[in-house]
């Protein structure tokens, strides 16, 4: 399967994702390279983009210097992913219905901020504004003091990324389906992915609630605990998850001696627990006064509490269960995060380092 | 009715929550018929999650606890859970118990004629029901088996049990959230079910074609961790490669962007009560717009340079408050966006579903109905395919199944099971 990539900085992860599902993905490049190789971080005191690195290794590249040039390397081309908005796309001759011209077996699948129509479809938009507009920010921050926050790290185009890696499988099942009509060397599409779209899907329940209580859901940040140590530890108590969840919680409490009001009867019902809920909080503060964050972490998890230590990013490379799974693995002299799930057959691969501008031709 | 991608593939659903019901929301949507296969006795958490949707004439109640007592005081699970409500569109539900031999029993005649089997169980837990892996492939020996849980099935921490703010925690993505010298704010809702949800269904996808090249099915082992890990990639390369930690003063740096950073770039004050619009900068062209969709501030004189505005960010982003302070956040957005400066309006979801036209023209909520609630706006797979274009109602066009709604028809129609043969089997407490 051949995967070309015509792709700004927004959308060099869905070819990620391919590569390591074994579509042979090529990146094509200006003469000068794409995008993304000047933008940061960079290898200290260098040119050479970790961004880049980490968003494109297991690809390849060929320079094109022309349109023409696209056009005929669709031709036997299984997949061509590009970031050019409709009026882009139609002035260059590169729209859906041109290309499928020359390939009608081709799956093109756009990714632009706002789609392919609609009237904001010109717009301009990084992450920060999707994650706006999306809905993501409303809800994230420390209350109506402070201003609405978006995580760091291009998390919509993420989302739009993956959304685009699933709808590009799907159709390739589709295409290759045995069938009698239309015959599958006719079976290319066009997919219009938008990142405003995409972003406003990853907000749960957010809509449903909206429609049942009039109200959108209001800013907070996420209640964690301060452990000993001074890291915080998220320590979720869900009832929905069974009875289990509070019964297990009183018994760590009570092992450490910090149960207080919790072992009475009257919390046993969730109810009254609900009603009473700073007595809980109180309780695990005093526990979390008596532990460091992974002693804490650990407690509640051998309780069967989903707990967790809330880590630097950089602090997953250390994590004893995911080194042990390999998720971690070295290409080209780095350390990369590898596969995202564990298939036992034909697993998540990625062979080679983000490649140089034109190596493959 | 246009062709769907993955018509004709049947997914037999286990899963429950957030995490697990997005990656079948996502089959679904794309054609797969999907079948949740839940239990009256042991519900889905989720359908029973306040607030509950109103029934006609009553008012919604606010967002609270939640506890099987709310279903009681219900008398239904059909009208708990909006969470349940945003990612089960599409999909059929059949209620069998299968701690009953007899329901076991179906259960294993409904996987032998199912492509996929999704759960997202603790390890082990349908193993002890008597469907664990190996017999699922005795009974069906190219079945792809899919399990989303916390830590996955291997590895020394599998026990170890998540949610979305879980996963978070262990994997960065609370951290990345907050102001410089601030404790982490996080995120307020489950960012990873979504992700999760997302690699379930590329995993599943991947194994339909590993299993059309090769004619065998295989176990897939999804975790809510390592899809999250890759979010925050660069920040990684930066520690191991320059020893640089995010556990840094001044970071994160709040709605600023260091690659590229840019300038003004963050949340911005607007008129009324809480809005804001965002202000994303991160060229001269973009800086360029700005000062002329602002009217040429005399401010904006001294700060042509960029490096010049990087240094003086805190009375920049102070001088632009002043101007965005005066305006309608769409107003803003839509001044800034005519000067080509990316902007956007901080929305809530009533902005989404009631002033945003750029997602009413695409479609982008569909109505769809619930037996008992009526008709709810839904969400599906938010991607336009021209030869197949998915469908928030899957191929049955149809909102959120009520509980066992389809017990009847799915057992007759795969299984052969007649009328009076599931009368049998509700009295004999099989079908509860």
């Amino acid at each position: 399967m051949k995967v070309l990539e015509l792709v700004d900085d927004s959308a060099e992860y869905c070819g990620r994702l391919l590569a390591g599902l074994g579509l042979d993905v090529i990146k094509l490049e200006p003469p000068e390279g794409a995008l993304s190789r000047r933008r940061g971080p960079f290898v200290d005191g260098t040119d050479d983009s970790l961004h880049f690195r980490h968003y494109n290794v297991g690809k390849g590249s060929v320079v094109v210097r022309t349109d023409d040039d696209i056009r005929r390397q669709c031709e036997d081309a299984d997949v061509l992913i590009h970031t050019l908005r409709k009026s882009e796309a139609d002035g260059r001759g590169l729209e859906p219905e041109r290309l499928l011209g020359v390939n009608p077996a081709l799956v093109v699948c756009a990714i632009t901020p706002f789609g392919q129509s609609g009237p904001w479809a010109e717009y301009l938009a990084d992450d920060l504004v999707l994650m706006a507009l999306g809905g993501s920010m409303a809800a994230c921050g420390y209350g109506p003091a402070d201003p609405p926050l978006a995580c760091y790290g291009d998390q919509a185009w993420h989302t739009t990324n993956t959304y685009a890696a699933i709808a590009i499988l799907a159709a390739l099942w589709w295409r290759d389906t045995p069938t009698e009509a239309p015959a599958t060397e006719n079976r290319g599409q066009f997919i219009d992915v938008s990142g405003h779209e995409c972003s406003a899907s990853m907000t749960e329940w957010h809509v449903m609630t909206y429609l049942c209580t009039g109200q959108p859901m209001p800013r907070f940040a996420h209640g964690t605990l301060v452990a000993t140590d001074g890291r915080h530890v998220c320590a979720l108590t869900p009832d929905f998850l069974g009875p289990h969840v509070f019964r297990n919680l009183v018994a760590i409490l009570a092992a450490d001696g910090v149960a207080g009001p919790l072992s009475e009867p009257d919390f046993a019902d969730p109810a009254y627990r609900a009603g009473h809920y700073g007595e809980v909080y109180r309780a695990l503060k005093r526990l979390a006064e008596r532990h460091d964050a992974d002693e804490l972490y650990r407690l509640g998890q051998s309780a069967g509490l989903p707990w967790g230590v809330v880590r630097a990013p950089e602090e997953v490379l250390d994590d004893p269960h995911l080194r042990a799974r390999g998720h971690f693995v070295e290409i080209d002299g780095m350390t990369h995060v590898g596969a995202p799930f564990l298939a036992e057959r034909d697993p998540f691969r990625l062979t080679r380092g983000a490649p140089r501008i034109g190596q493959d031709g | 009715m246009q062709e769907m991608a993955l018509e004709g593939v049947r997914v037999l659903d286990f899963t429950r929550l957030g995490f697990g019901p997005q990656a079948t929301l996502i089959l679904g949507c794309l054609g797969a018929e999907v079948i949740r296969v839940e239990s009256s006795r042991h519900p889905d958490g989720v359908r029973v999650i306040p607030p509950l949707i109103p029934a006609a004439g009553e008012k919604g109640e606010g967002f609270g606890g939640a506890s099987l007592a709310a279903a009681a005081a219900a008398g239904s699970f059909n009208r708990g859970g909006t969470f349940y409500k945003y990612n089960t569109g599409g999909k059929k539900s059949i209620t069998i118990d299968a701690r009953h031999p007899e329901g076991l029993a179906l259960l294993k005649r409904l996987v032998a004629v199912s492509d996929v089997v999704t759960e997202s169980f603790a390890a082990g837990t349908l193993a002890r029901w008597g469907l664990g892996y190996d017999v699922l492939k005795s009974v069906r020996p190219d079945v792809i088996y899919v399990s989303m849980c916390g830590f996955g099935h291997a590895g020394p921490d599998a026990s170890h049990v998540t949610m979305g703010p879980t996963a978070q925690a262990l994997t960065g993505l609370t951290a990345l959230v907050g102001l410089p010298g601030r404790p982490p704010a996080g995120w307020s809702f489950s960012y990873l079910d979504h992700v999760g949800g997302y690699l379930g269904a590329v995993a599943v996808l991947h194994a339909l074609r590993y299993r059309r090249r090769t004619g065998e099915g295989q176990h897939v082992d999804v975790t809510q961790l390592e899809p999250a890990t890759v979010l925050a990639g660069p920040l990684l390369l930066d520690y191991l490669v320059n020893g640089r930690s995010t556990r840094r003063p001044g970071f994160p740096p709040g709605n600023r962007r260091l690659h590229p950073a840019g300038a003004p770039q963050g949340a911005y004050r607007c008129q009324g009560e809480d809005q804001w619009v965002v202000i994303s900068c991160s060229s001269d062209a973009h800086w360029e717009g700005l000062v002329k969709a602002l009217g040429q501030p005399a401010w904006a004189d001294e700060l042509a340079a960029p490096d010049v505005r990087m240094a003086r960010l805190d009375a920049l982003d102070g001088w632009v408050e002043e101007w965005t302070l005066q305006q309608d956040k769409y107003e803003a957005m839509h001044h800034l966006q005519a000067h080509g400066v990316p902007a956007g309006a901080v929305q809530d979801a009533a902005d989404r579903l009631e002033r945003d036209p750029q997602l009413a023209a695409r479609g982008h909520f569909t109505r769809l109905r619930s037996t008992e609630v009526g008709e709810l706006p839904l969400e599906g797979v938010p991607v336009r395919m021209s030869a197949t274009p998915p469908h928030t109602g899957g191929r049955i066009r149809r909102g959120p199944p009520d509980l066992g709604e389809d017990t009847e028809a799915v057992l007759g129609d795969l299984l052969g099971v007649s009328g009076a043969e599931v009368a049998g089997l509700r009295d004999r407490g099989v079908l509860t």
